[in-house]
């Protein structure tokens, strides 16, 4: 978009009237560097305009964030950038926004962005204009929170905010995380295999159709795709801004309440329960435990420092006693990079990390060209893992290099940087690498393989199978990590070949050689494939059933210096509707383990927002943009039930007994990141509200 | 390990890709039904509101002779020409032949156009794509791959 300037058109306009003075052989009497003189106010003025035409539409007139993009002021904004300057917040957003392209946005419109961010925030100590180099730290700088610091506010809740005790507490063992309670649903994807099943069968698809609501509560607002716990008949439910709620999973009254902060609107997927422990990561990157009869915190750790960029949105998997968690925020050109951490599930003490990230002396380290240690970058673990007790391992997708295409990285398609976008499973005594996979080796579209490994059993084969953004379903061997098979389940055009010995991928030709602000077009778009959104593997049938999304990208990478606390993912991204599909995003897919085939699939307009549950009543559950929370067969692919919600169907579903009675809960939800953003852009004529966080229970009429 | 399959398919796939080369070179005598979905070109957050519209284009094939029809609606801008391109599904490529387009924000698309063999199999190939362009979005504004109608 072509921005008019005011500054430019100012300066142009006092060089043309210095020349003509010149010509003239005439004098000023006004000196030509007062007219053009520019203050941070000034910029902070020029910024206003350039914010409302490139960045407001995903991050709104007020900076107070949307579907599309976060909230870029107060707490939020203070807490990410607060001891950061502004020449790095320059560099940050020249780099990466806005995501569609900067075509026509100069050097001094960004800068202007940034004086107007600033100004927004409450800088108000300066006055000498912002350059490329300016390097304050930003909150050193806002009135407000210097006196802040020397005068306490009123905190936002913290801790225990309702109080009450879940009577009969059972504490829950290995052996019972080992082999839930079909009543239990105690972990992210309920079992330690991943399967997101449910062996309950009293609603099935005979009874389902009369399947209605039981109970609602309304969770905080703000984004959300939480995974409920249910153990012995409580719900632990983590709501956005790291707050958790016990609640009697029968009937919905709330036990207690704890805030564990920062109280912002960011997203967390999940919790564990462990002993007599609920264990929370928080978006801070820190891990707590809680008592799970009264709330109460036991311990809390660190677990990176979320001053420089690290977070997580995902919590934790107890295996072996020992709570192990990824990493996310790991884009950043800093000495820490990306790891898998294991922590003791009694004291949150660290037992061993694994980096994700291969520096140059490490093994692997010489797939990342002649890059210093300091720009190698990526490797998130921001989706949970899962465990083989027998095995001792637990396995975890790992994301792809950061920046997102090699030219930006300052690499070539032929520098495949290990340990990223791969399966890694590591050894839950020490932390040590057993063995690796790398699906897409230099990944170079922001298309990441980073989600949730499901380990299945075929007779005396054991399986490990992934499918990423590509839409590529994976089956590896879980013992060797040798390669066994995969299955195209969207129409993918970025490979031209994939080995079906080995597994490897071959890029078409233009991606592998794409420059600086040239146009890639491709299929699958960011949102996948497949995303966030667990797939669940029924073994009564041996289907594994994925909830998919079919969008396509154009995308250009964009130039990133190699400057300490620079990086980040540096691209420039269009979206449109995936050729051949009919305009339809939504995909449920059904296939076969033993023969990859795809057995049914269902299409629809709307995208799906949830994982995929089944359960031993042969139904699979999921829901959509368009609040719609649906009941398929298992084995014909036909919806057999259906309800609509307050607001798009976005967590992952699970099931649950309580008193011998089945229950179904789903979470509406806001947020979610790419796989909401793309519709964003295609599905413009679904319309709900933005707001409705709320987990809804259902049960057949007693 | 068992991976034979895939191979196997290649194996077939390629067979049968030149089997459909010698034939449609050799005779390409064929009819068919054809179907393109028009939607926005890529968009992004900033240009969501101004690159709109969908629409439906049928596409008859009689020998070599193609009969195009169709329609769209909710244009940003008036359409100003409308062409059929030739470029695998989700990648750009030139143009190929030119359409009559209504020459408003909702209307009409209709051509008979005489297709070479290569662009008859491009056709069968799913690598010709239909795109209108617009006052306000002269690069394009919708666009549809073209494929067999089911």
């Amino acid at each position: 978009m072509k921005i008019i300037n005011k500054n430019t058109t100012r300066a142009l306009f006092t060089s043309a009237l210095v020349l003509l003075l010149a010509a003239c052989n005439g004098e000023s009497t006004v000196p030509a560097d007062s007219v053009a003189s520019v203050t941070f106010s000034s910029q902070a003025e020029e910024g206003a305009t350039a914010f409302a035409s490139n960045c407001a539409a995903c991050h709104g007139a007020s900076l107070e964030g949307t579907t599309l993009g976060p909230l870029l002021s107060g707490n939020s904004f203070l807490q990410r950038w607060g001891t950061q300057t502004p020449a790095l917040l320059l560099n940050n957003i020249q780099a990466n926004m806005p995501p569609g392209g900067n075509d026509g946005i100069s050097d001094e419109d960004y800068t202007n962005i940034v004086a107007h961010m600033l100004s927004f925030n409450g800088v108000d100590t300066i006055t000498e204009a912002l350059t490329a180099s300016t390097n304050f730290e930003i909150a050193d700088n806002i009135s407000q929170v210097v006196a802040r610091r020397s005068r306490p506010e009123p905190e936002p809740p913290q801790g225990i905010t309702v109080a009450g005790t879940v009577e009969k507490f059972t504490p829950i063992t290995d052996a019972m995380l080992e082999n839930p309670d079909p009543a239990d649903w105690p972990m992210h994807r309920r079992n330690y295999y991943g399967h997101s099943y449910s062996p309950l069968s009293q609603i099935n698809t005979d009874n389902v159709k009369g399947m209605t609501l039981a109970w609602v509560w309304n969770m905080y607002e703000g984004d959300s795709e939480p995974a409920p716990l249910v153990y012995g008949g409580i719900m632990y439910l983590i709501n956005p801004g790291n707050v958790i709620q016990a609640l009697d999973a029968a009937t919905g009254e709330l036990i207690w309440e704890n805030w564990a902060g920062p109280a912002n609107r960011q997203d967390m997927r999940n919790i564990a329960i462990y002993n007599d422990k609920i264990i929370q990561a928080t978006t801070d990157a820190r891990l707590i435990a809680l008592d799970a009869r009264t709330g109460e915190q036991i311990w809390e750790t660190e677990v990176a420092d979320a001053s420089k960029g690290f977070s997580n949105s995902s919590g934790p998997i107890v295996a072996d006693g020992k709570v192990i968690l990824g990493l996310a925020g790991c884009a950043r050109y800093i000495p820490e990079d990306c790891y898998i951490s294991a922590h003791d599930a009694n004291t949150g003490e660290l037992e061993w990390r694994f980096n994700t990230i291969a520096k140059a002396n490490e093994p692997g380290g010489d797939t990342w060209g002649e890059l210093p240690d300091l720009f190698r970058a990526g490797g998130e673990t921001w989706i949970t893992g899962s465990y083989d007790p027998d095995l001792k391992l637990t396995y975890w997708g790992t994301a792809q290099q950061k920046p997102w295409v090699p030219v930006s990285r300052h690499l070539t398609i032929d520098d495949v940087g290990l340990f990223t976008n791969s399966t890694v499973a590591v050894s839950t005594d020490t932390g040590e690498l057993d063995w690796f996979f790398q699906h897409v080796p230099a990944e170079a579209l922001d298309l990441d393989e980073v989600f949730e490994r499901i380990l299945v059993n075929r007779g005396d084969d054991k399986l490990v199978f992934s499918l990423g953004k590509y839409g590529i379903l994976w089956k590896n061997d879980r013992v060797s990590g040798e390669f066994q098979d995969y299955k195209e389940t969207v129409f993918q055009n970025a490979f031209t070949d994939i080995d079906d010995k080995t597994g490897l991928v071959t890029y078409r030709e233009d991606i592998q050689n794409a420059k600086l602000n040239e146009w890639t077009s491709a299929c699958p778009s960011s949102a996948g494939g497949k995303d966030w959104h667990s797939m669940t593997y029924h073994p009564p049938t041996g289907t594994m059933i994925a909830p998919l999304s079919q969008t396509c990208l154009e995308n250009a990478a964009r130039e990133v210096a190699l400057v300490q606390g620079g990086g980040g993912l540096a691209a420039s991204r269009k979206f449109f509707e995936m050729p051949g599909t009919d305009g339809n995003l939504g995909k449920i897919g059904a296939y076969n383990v033993d023969t990859m085939e795809e057995v049914w699939s269902h299409q629809q307009r709307a995208s799906f927002h949830t994982g995929t549950m089944s359960t031993g009543g042969n139904l699979v559950f999921v829901g959509d943009l368009d609040r719609r929370f649906k009941a398929f067969d298992v084995t014909t692919g036909e919806i057999v039930w259906e309800t609509r919600l307050g607001t798009s169907v976005q967590g992952h579903p699970v099931s649950f007994a309580v008193d011998g009675k089945q229950y179904i809960a789903v979470t509406a939800a806001l947020g979610g990141t790419s796989p909401r953003a793309v519709p964003g852009v295609i599905l413009t004529e679904i319309k709900y509200p933005r707001s409705g966080n709320a987990v809804y229970v259902f049960a057949l009429p007693d | 390990m068992k991976l034979g399959h895939k191979t196997f398919s290649k194996l077939v796939t390629s067979i049968a890709c030149t089997l459909t080369l010698v034939f449609s070179v050799n005779a390409v005598a064929q009819s068919g039904t054809f179907r393109a979905r028009l939607s926005p070109m890529p968009t992004t957050p900033q240009t969501v509101t101004t690159i709109t519209g969908e629409g439906e284009v049928i596409l008859t094939l009689e020998g070599n002779t193609l009969k195009v029809t169709g329609d769209f609606v909710g244009m940003n801008s008036a359409a100003t020409m409308a062409h059929v391109h030739n470029g695998p599904p989700a990648q750009p490529g030139p143009v190929v032949h030119q359409l009559e387009v209504t020459k408003m924000t909702g209307g009409e698309i209709s051509a008979v156009l005489e297709l070479t063999d290569e662009q008859v199999m491009a056709l069968h190939n799913n690598e010709l794509y239909i795109q209108v362009h617009s006052e306000t979005n002269p690069p394009g504004e919708l666009r549809g791959w073209v494929f067999a109608r089911n």
